[in-house]
């Protein structure tokens, strides 16, 4: 009788972890460090940072390897770790200008001011799987640098100036309604209810699960929606983090974070006297360019306001992009469901009963129904073959 | 919040540039157990937040109360708006149960019952009248709870609405409203295509006349027990933040017909194969030589029953003849022919709901 039946479910539940855990050790290779994580699958631990909601590179490669990789189990172990930390302080906005950019394109424009910065990346790389890298053992720091005999001159790098701020000096941006005054919501600690403001649908989706966030924002480019972006910047790199400091009052840097932010105008119609772009934003902890940009889309998508296309529909978005809300309740119909099961099979049987349905269930007796006192003043019982939609169903 | 990264350089990467603070939480975690968390888990301020939620959800049986979920350590879906609540209403003196679908040794409900011994040091019983607080996934024991007891029941899916609408915005309109004609078309419709109303568990269900519940998963055998009961029914929801509440002597009403009544699950000739019970809810059981046997689905009162088959549900009280639903007396037996009362006038003159409109047409009143 499996997984209920059982004495002892405790010890149970100790040999399962003991088995997960001896898969991670079977075999001869070296254990993998967290350093080696952190420096070398960044962009697993930036994914577990974003979904996380907290930005913990350490923390988040002692998740990915605690999780063997899993992403959205890395995330859900550092947010049930933050939720149980206090808040100290709220950090100061910081203005994205400041931002010590690695990478940024602008695909609006062909050139744009403080230029186009291609930085690290793979856009342009032939996916060709690499087999010298699966003789690479161990690290020769010598030889191991590509970028070793690059003649670079020290200038500091020129601040860029966003690309938003050229349109908005002509008047071409179309502010996002804004909710006045207060402080911004903070899902974690209020819960969403609808209508929810675009603090509540950015936050969300900075946190969302970043499949959900990627399929969701392709599906309005795919035709199930109107907006179709222009991207004014794709930006990777890093923020300051600022506080105000305790004593002396004045604001100090007490750290920075990675992130990708992205930046997109839409064109809208509405107001026919005076045309305007409409304005999507999209921010994520760490290095995952696609989730910012979708994110991008769906803001500016659920700023339309519609229900018309899934994702316009803020309620919709924000219901199913949380990765953890969605992988819990996925696995959870591995839990037992007996009880209610047994409960649709009252019901099937009953109506199949009533319908004379072939065999219906040998030890059934034919009479029972009766007990119930619905089953025979049935005249006008409709025989069609036709299968309506047979909702016994119990969505726990 | 745990980088505490003192150097003022934004260009330096924080991998390097790692502190004490960091090490020392990182190094934390090489600890056993749950030391360096707060009592119970959860923060002071968060256990009170659900304590007000809970508060606020018996003031006003039956409607939702949104709370700012907290993430645990355990699944989203697998009981964490149940174990909030739970955490939040236990101490240190109480006896705690856990259940799931009827069974206490289900390794779901080993978790949740090995999280609350490790962080709140509670007591925990298998059995339901010793236990102060029960905490339970879609069911009901079937041993009569007294006024000293709490049963909190785990919800997967907050409102009745779902079924008939999938926006929550929606569907809170229509609780301000007490606008239920959608369900009681639904309701109808299914009468008209199967004979009778089609829906298993999550049965429909008007609390003190006003607001329509989803009763979590419970098998309709278990509605019954929800109707002025002693004791006090939480419901809480973790995915969906949300805490409601049946008090203790609250009217609850499974929407029904007059011509077609609410009817619980049927085990024409079945009983139990252990203790021979024929008044409890039976689940079966396929075993390995293709005979199919029935058995009780609570667990710890059938293993009581095994010792004495005639012991009636309300053994442990000092009065019997307790309406605990199906197979005890029915105090209402009279007034059993007014399900539907209470919200079919209403429905019939609902302006918001066309009652023609198909039920497959969702959303048709959606502002």
């Amino acid at each position: 009788m499996g997984y209920v039946a059982v004495k002892a479910g405790e010890e149970l539940i100790d040999r399962a972890e003991q088995l997960f855990e001896k898969q991670r050790l079977d075999g001869d290779a070296e254990t993998v460090s967290v350093e080696q994580i952190a420096g070398q699958l960044e962009r697993l631990t930036a994914q577990a940072m974003s979904e996380g909601g907290l930005y913990a590179p350490r923390l988040a490669a002692l998740a990915v390897k605690q999780s063997q990789g899993d992403t959205v189990e890395a995330a859900f172990l550092l947010r049930a770790y933050r939720s149980t930390l206090e808040r100290w302080d709220e950090t100061s906005p910081v203005d994205p200008a400041e931002m010590f950019a690695t990478r940024r394109v602008s695909p609006a424009y062909k050139d744009v001011p403080g230029g186009q910065i291609l930085g690290p990346t793979k856009d342009y790389t032939q996916r060709l799987l690499d087999f010298d890298l699966e003789a690479e053992d161990e690290r020769d720091a010598e030889t191991a640098d590509p970028t070793d005999d690059w003649n670079l001159d020290e200038e500091s790098p020129e601040s860029l100036t966003n690309v938003m701020e050229v349109l908005r000096e002509e008047g071409l941006v179309h502010e996002p309604e804004v909710t006045p005054g207060g402080e911004p919501a903070d899902t974690t600690r209020e819960p969403v209810t609808h209508p929810a403001g675009r603090d509540e649908v950015l936050q969300e989706l900075a946190r969302g699960d970043t499949g959900a966030v990627t399929a969701l924002g392709y599906s309005a480019l795919r035709g199930y929606g109107q907006v179709h972006p222009t991207l004014a910047e794709v930006r990777v790199g890093k923020l300051p983090v600022q506080i105000d400091h305790p004593y002396t009052g004045e604001s100090v840097t007490v750290t920075d974070v990675e992130v990708t932010e992205s930046e997109a105008v839409v064109p809208v119609y509405a107001k026919r006297d005076d045309p305007q772009f409409a304005f999507g934003y999209g921010l994520t902890f760490g290095r995952n360019e696609r989730k910012a940009i979708a994110m991008t889309i769906l803001d500016a998508s659920i700023q339309l306001d519609s229900e018309d296309e899934p994702a316009e529909n803020a309620e919709f978005v924000l219901d199913v992009v949380d990765g953890m809300d969605s992988f819990g309740f996925i696995e959870h119909l591995k839990l037992p469901h007996y009880v209610t099961f047994q409960s649709i099979l009252d019901r099937i049987r009953g109506i199949r009963e009533r319908k004379g349905a072939g065999g219906a269930g040998a030890e059934e007796p034919e009479s029972d129904a009766g007990a119930s006192g619905d089953e025979s003043d049935e005249p006008t019982e409709r025989d069609e073959t036709e299968p309506a939609a047979m909702e016994a169903g119990d969505d726990d | 919040m745990t980088e505490t990264d003192t150097d003022i350089d934004p260009t330096t990467t924080t991998e390097t540039a790692s502190t004490d603070a960091l090490d020392a939480a990182l190094e934390s975690f090489e600890d056993d157990g749950l030391d360096g968390y707060n009592y119970a888990y959860l923060d002071e301020h968060t256990k009170r937040e659900v304590r007000r939620a809970v508060l606020k959800a018996i003031a006003l049986p039956g409607h939702q109360v949104p709370y700012a979920s907290r993430p645990m350590p355990l699944a989203r879906g697998w009981g964490t708006g149940g174990i909030q609540a739970s955490l939040s209403i236990l101490g240190p003196e109480d006896t705690f149960k856990v259940i799931d679908q009827g069974s206490d040794e289900s390794v779901n409900a080993a978790n949740i019952r090995r999280l609350a011994t490790d962080t709140a040091g509670v007591a925990t019983t298998t059995d339901t009248t010793e236990a102060d607080v029960v905490q339970t996934r879609h069911r009901i024991p079937e041993e009569v709870m007294t006024d000293d007891q709490i049963l909190v029941l785990q919800v997967p899916v907050t409102d009745a609405l779902r079924k008939v609408d999938s926006s929550d915005a929606a569907n809170r309109r229509r609780h301000a409203h007490r606008n239920y004609g959608k369900m009681w078309v639904h309701l109808y419709e299914n009468v008209v295509e199967w004979g009778e109303i089609n829906i298993a568990s999550r049965y429909p269900t008007m609390v003190a006349g006003r607001y329509l519940m989803d009763p979590s998963p419970i098998p309709r055998w278990d509605v019954p027990k929800l109707d002025h009961a002693d004791n006090l029914f939480v419901f809480a929801a973790g995915r969906e933040a949300r805490i409601y509440a049946v008090p203790p002597h609250t009217e609850v009403e499974p929407l029904a017909f007059e011509d077609r009544d609410f009817q619980v699950e049927r085990f024409p000739d079945q009983s139990c194969h252990a203790c021979g019970s024929t008044d409890t809810y039976l689940t079966e059981v396929e075993t390995d030589d293709g005979r199919r046997l029935y058995t009780c689905n609570d667990t710890s009162f059938c293993l009581k029953r095994r010792d004495d088959p005639e012991l009636p549900k309300d053994h442990h009280l000092d009065r019997d003849g307790v309406d605990w639903g199906p197979g005890t007396p029915d105090i209402e037996e009279e007034a059993g022919a007014v399900a539907g009362d209470d919200g079919g006038p209403d429905a019939d003159s609902e302006a918001g709901d066309d009652p023609d409109a198909p039920v497959a047409e969702q959303g048709g009143d959606r502002a």
